[in-house]
């Protein structure tokens, strides 16, 4: 028997460490610089979003992470003075490129925004509103849909006896997952979330999270977060972004308990602001 | 490092490693009274360790709480995450010293009027004096965060379980020469295994400062050398 002493100590095989999990690149970032007129806010951006999975993006205001959520559904062309450079692969296919349609990226990647902004019109139509602006459906088509993506926001018990009631009559936490609905409805493949949770209370965020990890089943995910916590939680990839830069993309797990970069690590530790 | 915009969560952090450290004196107090104990076979040294040990007790679960409650309080990530996991682990392994400290205190008062000879009591000795060393190296490792002699500490601990093996052997051959040996002999066996535990747990201490370092585990398996449990010695004929 040999009791030798092993002295050699590879910190590097220390730990098989969490990979990647595995999944197509829905949304390939290319060398993306973006521009508010003058103001370069994102800066030589590469990125991989995986397909099915929930990426977050964290950082401090003014960092460009909704910046970059705005430029993959293409809001920023509503604005004059807004130009992106570089390529979004979505599926292979460029974003920014002439190939898409704005309405048509719009209605595969659908949004969600920090405030709850449900139309001021009955729950049943602030679903449909949406839906009919893509497809032409029966009666009982529509009421299947309507029912489907209340269903999958997790708020159809809640809301099935007053589909025909004002949507501004529910609880916030209500109408951000009726919101949720309304994007889900016209079934995109990615879904941006911006800071969803921000306003509402503990259980309806919650309930929110919960949705998230229901959803990323179907959908790609990209939520903006100011809330670690929520990102340690929801997400599989984060990526942390700091004055218009990337500056560390990992698996969640890694981020949160050991990251790279000593700016990630002051930032996530709350070592500045 | 540059601090927290909340000042309280470093005071919180500052508090819990200044308590860690605080419980490693005490706890490396214990030990090398304990041992002190053992060879002069003073009683009252031996009384005190018993008594002493109390207070490590309660540091450990001061501190156990207090991190529970920074967890909760802060929802620390990252460094600040394993600061306190590591507080945590590191104050585990010190109140596990004590009580192994406590342990050979209370053989002290067993082994009264016990014939003693000094050569029996001699390789004991030596190994606590490594064991010694060890935990004041990983202790100071701890406080300032030093990976590199933590892991110094941790490749060591195979010369304690070589001497741990070798002393073994040596009781059980005392044992089988004079029946007369074996009562001392069983407890300095103990006694020695404490200290051989004691060892164990500097290198568990050592493995936490590495993790509290690097963020990395240390996967590989510790040198051990520890072959007393393959160990037996034949009746002479």
């Amino acid at each position: 028997m040999n009791f030798a002493p092993d002295t050699s100590l590879d910190i590097a095989s220390a730990v098989n460490r969490a990979t990647v999990p595995a999944g197509a690149t829905k949304l390939k970032v290319e060398k993306l610089n973006f521009y508010y007129g003058e103001n370069h806010a994102l800066k030589n951006i590469n990125f991989d979003i995986p397909e099915k999975r929930v990426t977050a993006m964290i950082g401090p205001s003014g960092c460009g992470k909704s910046t970059l959520l705005r430029v993959f559904n293409r809001m920023f062309q509503l604005y004059p003075g807004q130009r992106a450079e570089g390529k979004i692969l979505f599926d292979g296919t460029d974003l920014l490129g002439k190939e898409l349609d704005s309405t048509v990226v719009r209605s595969r990647i659908g949004m969600v925004f920090q405030k709850p902004t449900p139309f001021p019109m009955s729950i049943y139509d602030n679903i449909a509103f949406g839906v009919k602006l893509h497809e032409s459906l029966s009666k009982a088509q529509m009421d299947e849909r309507v029912e489907w993506c209340l269903r999958k926001a997790a708020i159809w018990e809640e809301t099935k006896d007053r589909l025909h009631t004002s949507a501004l009559g529910m609880s916030g936490g209500q109408q951000q997952r009726l919101c949720i609905a309304r994007t889900i409805a016209v079934r995109p493949e990615v879904i941006l979330l911006d800071e969803p949770t921000s306003a509402l209370d503990p259980i309806s965020t919650s309930k929110i999270e919960d949705l998230i990890d229901e959803l990323k089943q179907e959908f790609t995910i990209v939520i903006v977060t100011h809330n670690m916590q929520q990102a340690a939680r929801c997400a599989d990839i984060t990526a942390f972004f700091y004055l218009g830069e990337l500056i560390e993309v990992g698996v969640s797990a890694d981020i949160f308990t050991n990251p790279r970069e000593p700016r990630t690590r002051d930032y996530i530790t709350g070592r500045f602001g | 490092m540059t601090e927290h915009i909340v000042s309280s969560f470093d005071a919180d952090l500052k508090d819990l490693g200044r308590k860690v450290v605080e419980m490693g004196g005490q706890a490396e107090r214990l030990v090398a009274d304990s041992v002190e104990a053992l060879i002069k076979r003073d009683v009252d040294m031996a009384q005190r360790v018993i008594v002493l040990d109390g207070p490590v007790d309660l540091l450990q679960r001061e501190i156990e709480e207090k991190a529970i409650l920074t967890i909760a309080r802060r929802q620390p990530l990252a460094n600040d995450l394993r600061e306190i996991v590591a507080a945590m682990r590191v104050a585990n392994d010190l109140e596990r010293i004590g009580d192994l400290a406590k342990n050979t205190g209370k053989r002290v008062l067993a082994l009264t009027g016990e014939f003693h000879p000094q050569k029996l009591v001699r390789g004991v000795e030596h190994m606590s004096n490594l064991v010694l060393e060890q935990l004041k190296e990983v202790l100071d490792a701890y406080a300032s965060r030093d990976d590199e002699s933590a892991i110094a500490v941790w490749k060591r601990d195979g010369d304690v379980d070589v001497l741990y093996t070798s002393l073994f052997r040596e009781l059980l051959t005392y044992m089988m020469e004079d029946p007369r040996n074996i009562s001392l002999c069983t407890h300095l066996l103990f006694c020695a295994k404490n200290i051989e535990r004691i060892g164990d747990h500097a290198t568990n201490i050592a493995e936490t400062i590495h993790y509290l370092v690097s963020g990395q585990v240390l996967s590989e398996e510790r040198p051990k050398q520890d072959t007393s449990s393959l160990t037996s010695v034949a009746f002479p004929a």
